[in-house]
């Protein structure tokens, strides 16, 4: 009966170890996407509003492949209907298409 | 004591699969000398037949170039919902992107194929550079990529 008990504590602590991050990655997820939500409405205002010309003049759009992220000031209409650039990772949650668990966050590094 | 058993046996069967859900693998892309700007990349996965599951990665912050990772573009439609919080910066020629992700077990041994579509400014369209089948023993085997990567490997 002891043995019983401990074993049933023993899987219910667990069951609450795998819980906890898990409830932890949803809040934050819920918590996260209305703010980016906000952000992403501004920027693209704020594109609408500026009313600047596309500074990309070389006239060869075909021939433009990507470019670093820093250091351009062109405000060519995105790929996805007009939609804004994707939220960074660490700001928002994976997306649930399946392929991602529920426990970390991705973790990145360039060297 | 029949109930505390059945308890236990709940409480184990709800446990187990969720410990065996996903695990962290580590994909680790080392890109070749050739250059030119920072590349954008995309890394995603589909089945067998080709057709698209759903993005791992994207090293390259801006929309409007995602139309040149031609084969991820045609199967998303550059939607940046797919990305979202899985992004990050372009990669440099000659650095080493390393990405740890957390991904389901279903993922491997399942027919499944992690694709990485690269492009850099002012250079040529590179879809489908690596192809490659996601596998419990394909995990550390470097494969070679054709033009801006020199290597990719995952490790779990």
């Amino acid at each position: 009966m002891t043995t019983t008990h401990t074993l049933l504590a023993l899987t219910t602590a667990l069951a609450a170890l795998v819980a906890i991050p898990a409830i932890g990655a949803v809040r934050s997820a819920q918590t996260l996407a209305p703010s980016m939500a906000v952000a992403a409405d501004r920027d693209a205002m704020l594109i609408l509003a500026s009313g600047e010309d596309d500074d990309d003049d070389d006239g060869d759009h075909a021939s433009r492949r990507s470019a670093d992220d820093d250091c351009e000031d062109d405000d060519e209409g995105a790929g996805y209907a007009g939609a804004a650039n994707p939220a960074p990772a660490g700001t928002v949650a994976p997306p649930a298409n399946g392929l991602f668990g529920t426990g970390t966050l991705p973790q990145v590094q360039m060297n | 004591m029949k109930t505390l058993l059945a308890a236990l046996a709940l409480s184990t069967a709800l446990v187990m699969p969720e410990l065996a859900l996903a695990r962290p693998v580590t994909l680790t892309t080392t890109m070749n000398a050739y250059g030119g700007n920072p590349a954008y990349l995309a890394l995603y996965v589909t089945d067998a037949q080709g057709a698209y599951l759903g993005s791992l990665w994207m090293a390259g912050g801006r929309s409007q170039y995602y139309q040149h990772l031609s084969d991820w573009y045609q199967a998303t439609g550059g939607n940046p919902s797919e990305i979202n919080g899985i992004t990050g910066a372009s990669v440099g020629s000659g650095r080493s992107l390393t990405v740890t992700l957390d991904l389901a077990d279903a993922l491997f041994d399942a027919g499944y194929v992690l694709h990485i579509d690269a492009a850099s400014e002012e250079m040529r369209n590179s879809p489908n550079e690596i192809a490659v089948p996601l596998t419990t023993a394909g995990a550390g085997q470097a494969t070679p990529g054709r033009r801006y990567i020199a290597a990719f490997a995952y490790a779990m």
